[in-house]
């Protein structure tokens, strides 16, 4: 039996440790976003961070809310929220069904409030740097063809608010061990703000298509897709709270 | 010591060169730091007040301090980082020229912010020499060193973007703002060496309305 279960143990994929612990360690190496900034003539560089397996859920976020209660709908502060924040739920402090359900990713949060969540559990918001590298290494291990990613990106940036939410982390985590970098909810990150490069007195969401072509190294599918999600993340303030954002967090190694 | 004095003058230098060349310009300077590009604000229409960031900050003689402690006084904000020998000794200087361009009466009040986006190279210490330099009232003008969180928030509520290049420099927006007494957005100034009227006049209104509101402070 003991032989069995160490057999099982052995066996079993480095993503179900994740899946116990629900952070999975991203390994850095050199990168540079699929999204050009500005050619600074040095390699991007991503250092080791750790991830949250799965998107926060309304369930954890109301734990956070009962411990924070500054942090309640009824109680935020207008800076760090927009009115809808937190709307869904029946109550401040109670969750529902549907969309407010405790397994599904919770929504209409601010980036101030997915920052304060994320501190509260002694970790952080990945930067976007960390979020893009840890979505290609995913890609990547997954062996998904860029032209395959592009399309799936298409039709859900196409209405990513169709339909009710489904409960995050259904399934055995794939690739690196993560569950819905995409498909579910879109996520906050830290240096959301930095989307443009530097200075450049660009609108991305007007933007020509000259305009759109000087931020892609590559002109094709997949960086175009990607560039619909930068394109997203300029859209927002702050205190921006949607039906199609929520986040999760990252942590540093020790 | 030096490369402050050094970094003074520049800056000082670069305000008049500039504010000479082109008085009303959008955006001043903007060609004289080349190798330092500005990131454009993003656009504020908040109006509650930063007070509501509860954090620790440390002042450049090493105090603990709260934005909360500016309440009942208006104040300037800018955010800038110390090795910076472009756009932020403008920027503070900027902040200067709107000290003494303030009435008297204005001036013993007001208070001055400046926030390093840099917490690794701009200690409290170092900080201090920075003040020194620029020869401010200390009473007046508090110089903060954060957590780095802290100060993105902060960014956030200012509309301030900024980037850390990772080789000791930030890219970021050159912002200048006015808190009035209950830490609301009042003004904003965008752009370096821009001319000190908007915030001057936003100021003597300020005083004038809550005179006129019957209060004998702001």
């Amino acid at each position: 039996m003991r032989t069995l279960l160490i057999i099982l143990t052995l066996a079993l994929p480095p993503a179900v440790a994740a899946e116990d612990t629900g952070i999975v360690f991203i390994g850095g190496g050199d990168w540079g976003l699929p999204i050009v900034q500005e050619d600074t003539g040095a390699p991007g560089r991503v250092d080791d961070f750790l991830l949250d397996v799965r998107q926060v859920t309304n369930g954890e976020f109301l734990d956070f809310v009962r411990a924070k209660p500054e942090w309640r709908r009824d109680r935020a502060p207008g800076i760090f929220r927009d009115a809808r924040y937190l709307s869904h739920w029946p109550k401040a402090d109670a969750l529902g069904e549907g969309n407010a359900a405790p397994d599904r990713p919770v929504t209409r949060v601010s980036w101030y409030a997915a920052r304060a969540y994320c501190r509260e559990i002694g970790g952080r918001l990945p930067t976007m740097t960390e979020w893009e590298y840890a979505s290609e290494k995913q890609r990547e291990t997954l062996g998904v063809a860029p032209e395959d990613y592009a399309h799936e990106l298409f039709s859900w940036y196409a209405n990513p608010g169709a339909g009710a939410l489904r409960p995050v982390s259904q399934g055995p985590a794939p690739g690196l061990g993560i569950h819905d970098l995409h498909g579910l909810v879109l996520e906050w990150v830290e240096d959301f703000q930095l989307v443009l490069g530097r200075g450049d007195d660009i609108d991305l969401l007007t933007g020509s298509c000259g305009d759109t072509a000087r931020f892609l190294p590559e002109f094709d599918e997949a960086h175009y897709a990607t560039f619909l999600r930068f394109q997203s993340r300029s859209n927002y303030q702050p205190d921006t709270t949607t039906s199609t954002l929520g986040f999760r967090c990252a942590y540093d190694p020790e | 010591m030096k490369p402050f004095t050094l970094t003074l003058m520049a800056g000082t230098l670069l305000a008049a060169v500039t504010q000479a060349e082109t008085p009303n310009s959008g955006h001043a300077g903007h060609d004289a730091h080349a190798h330092h590009t500005p990131m454009l604000a993003e656009p504020v229409e908040h109006g509650h007040s930063l007070f509501h960031l509860d954090a620790a900050w440390q002042t450049q003689a090493g105090q603990v301090f709260k934005l909360e402690e500016l309440a009942g006084r208006p104040t300037i904000i800018t955010m800038i980082y110390g090795s910076c020998t472009t756009a932020c000794p403008v920027l503070v200087n900027d902040a200067r020229r709107i000290d003494r361009a303030a009435p008297d009466a204005i001036r013993d009040e007001l208070q001055v912010v400046i926030v390093s986006f840099d917490p690794t190279r701009d200690t409290p210490e170092r900080l201090a020499d920075y003040a020194a330099d620029y020869e401010v009232d200390p009473k007046r003008w508090q110089f903060l060193h954060g957590d780095p969180a802290d100060i993105r928030t902060l960014a956030a509520m200012l509309g301030v973007r900024y980037r850390d290049n990772g080789d000791g420099t930030f890219d970021h927006s050159n912002v200048v703002t006015l808190l009035d007494a209950q830490g609301r957005i009042v003004e904003r100034n965008e752009g370096l060496a821009r001319p000190v009227e908007p915030i001057v006049e936003a100021l003597v209104k300020l005083r004038a309305s809550s005179r006129a509101a019957g209060m004998a402070a702001w």
